[in-house]
């Protein structure tokens, strides 16, 4: 047995969006947790009692897998909570594949919902040092922590400002093809990036991802029904995961590789492809160095290749290699690697409507979670 | 990942919040005091000899559950850092500096550098600690750069 046999023999067959995405105050994220989920069994043109699996990133807020199944009026075969932070997504999906592949459940729900925005960040928790000291340096939340790997990536790659700047612009360019994105009216130029407030110097506004209310489901089942659903399966070709469990400070992979080097392989060699088989990445773009750093730890330009690899809109609409292409956490909204997965998804089953990409073959998918220490891979094919 | 404050606290703070100070419990409370003395140690594994930081009951390269306190010079060098320009708690004026330290002995540090104009540091400027006495019962361990 080995992760190769599943290779292609299970898909993602539905997105399950809600309707009010961004800023939504005055609702629970659970009231956003069902609407998202109904949203996905009809999207998949199921009925609810089809659905036997539940997987879920949980939050704060009480939507748990038993409250949701609860009030779905769901009965399960399969279900956890389940949080790797970030990476929860990919891991989801993964665990959601080989329980469908094994015949532990038919269809598989897997959900993740929040309301960040108007209510507050209630994860992440278990990342506090044990010396509880951070705070009284006023060493406060992921964007300082991104940040320390950040200024140090500039003074190894020679990279900084200068080449997150691409990677900002060019994923508001596709936020601005996709009417759900917080940022679709909001265009952004180089000048613009400049002018962004410091968040913690050198990260800009503009490098850091956005704060969202909402939730965001999909369904994974087996390749045979998904065949007899309503749109084309995302058959999923490879996935892997790899946790670097070494404390923020003490870490090696501020600049990489990442876990993202052996998540990426694992999933690649399930696929059996090559890099050069990709035709797009949605990247987990908690910040723009996030995405340098992940596309150079997957291998996809030498350290420091970043500098030339985003410029000139090369991941932008229209350029070679398309990146982020609903705006990612960026600019369209953050539901942690649901954002990139799903997008993922439809842009296989050719649903992105004005950013659908021409014939996409592999789309590769990433969550990131912690400070760079949790990763998953999903790559999907049509 | 550090847990943000809550957005919306749930009632009106009694007064201007005071400075946040580190947490000392069964495992951490050596720690601070010895910086209260003025003396950085971390935990030295005493089975395979290792340090180990951030503090914590169990060796991660053995799981030994046992160390002695060994004594860093510390000395160091900026591994990176990041200026805080915008306020993050309302007690903490900025800018200030946060920066990861990689002590002489191997072990990294999340500190402040101070005495030191935050446009002055540098990634790999040679650092040594300083004490902030913050309260009666915590004192903490900054770098300012080498003397």
């Amino acid at each position: 047995m080995d992760t190769r046999d599943l290779r292609d023999k299970t898909a993602i067959v539905s997105v399950g969006y809600t309707a009010r995405q961004g800023a939504v105050p005055d609702t629970t994220d659970m009231r956003l947790a069902l609407e998202a989920c109904k949203n996905a069994i009809e999207d998949a043109g199921l009925k609810k009692d089809d659905v036997d699996g539940l997987l879920l990133q949980p939050t704060m807020g009480g939507v748990h897998s038993y409250n949701v199944a609860a009030q779905l009026g769901l009965d399960l075969r399969f279900t956890a909570n389940l949080d790797v932070m970030g990476a929860s997504s990919g891991c989801i999906a993964g665990y959601a594949a080989m329980a469908v592949a094994f015949g532990q459940a038919n269809y598989v729900l897997c959900l993740y919902a929040t309301t960040e925005h108007s209510v507050g960040f209630a994860g992440g928790g278990g990342m506090r040092p044990r010396a509880g000291s951070e705070f009284a340096y006023g060493a406060m939340g992921a964007p300082m922590s991104y940040a320390l790997a950040a200024r140090r990536g500039m003074d190894e790659f020679g990279t900084g400002p200068e080449t997150w700047k691409h990677i900002a612009v060019n994923t508001r360019k596709w936020a601005n093809l996709n009417p759900r994105a917080t940022f679709y009216d909001k265009p952004l130029t180089f000048d613009d990036y400049y002018a962004e407030p410091w968040v913690a110097e050198p990260f800009r506004r503009a490098d850091c991802c956005l704060v969202s209310d909402g939730a965001r489901a999909f369904i994974v089942t087996t390749a045979e029904r998904a065949r007899q659903l309503k749109h084309p399966p995302a058959y999923i070709a490879g996935m892997g995961q790899y946790h670097h469990t070494a404390n923020v400070a003490q870490s090696q992979f501020n600049t990489g590789p990442t876990a993202a080097k052996q998540s990426g392989a694992d999933a690649l060699r399930m696929a059996g492809i090559t890099l050069k088989d990709i035709s797009a990445c949605e990247i987990y773009d908690c910040f723009t160095y996030t995405v340098e750093l992940t596309m150079q730890s997957y291998g996809f330009f030498k350290p420091g290749g970043g500098k030339d690899f985003f410029k000139d809109g090369r991941t932008a609409p229209g350029g070679e290699f398309p990146v982020n292409t609903s705006g990612g956490l960026l600019s369209e909204v953050y539901y942690m690697g649901f954002t990139p997965l799903t997008e993922a998804v439809m842009q296989i089953q050719g649903r992105s409507g004005e950013r659908q990409l021409k014939d996409p073959r592999y789309i590769l998918a990433s969550g990131n979670g912690g400070i760079l220490q949790t990763h998953s891979t999903i790559i999907l094919r049509r | 990942m550090s847990q943000a404050p809550p957005r919306r606290p749930s009632g009106p703070p009694p007064g201007p919040p005071p400075r946040p100070l580190p947490v000392a419990d069964e495992d951490t409370k050596p720690f601070w005091e010895y910086t209260r003395k003025h003396e950085l140690r971390v935990p030295k594994c005493q089975n395979c000899g290792k340090l180990y930081y951030p503090l914590s009951p169990i060796c991660p390269h053995c799981l030994h559950m046992g160390a002695d306190w060994a004594k860093l010079s510390g000395k160091g060098k900026v591994y990176s850092f990041i200026i805080a320009r915008r306020r993050y708690h309302p007690a903490i004026p900025v800018p200030y500096v946060v920066a990861i330290i990689e002590l002489e002995e191997g072990i990294r540090m999340t500190s402040n550098v101070v005495d030191c104009p935050p446009e002055d540091v540098r990634v790999g400027m040679p650092v040594e600690v300083v004490f902030d006495d913050l309260s009666p019962e915590f004192s903490l361990p900054k770098f300012r750069p080498a003397k």
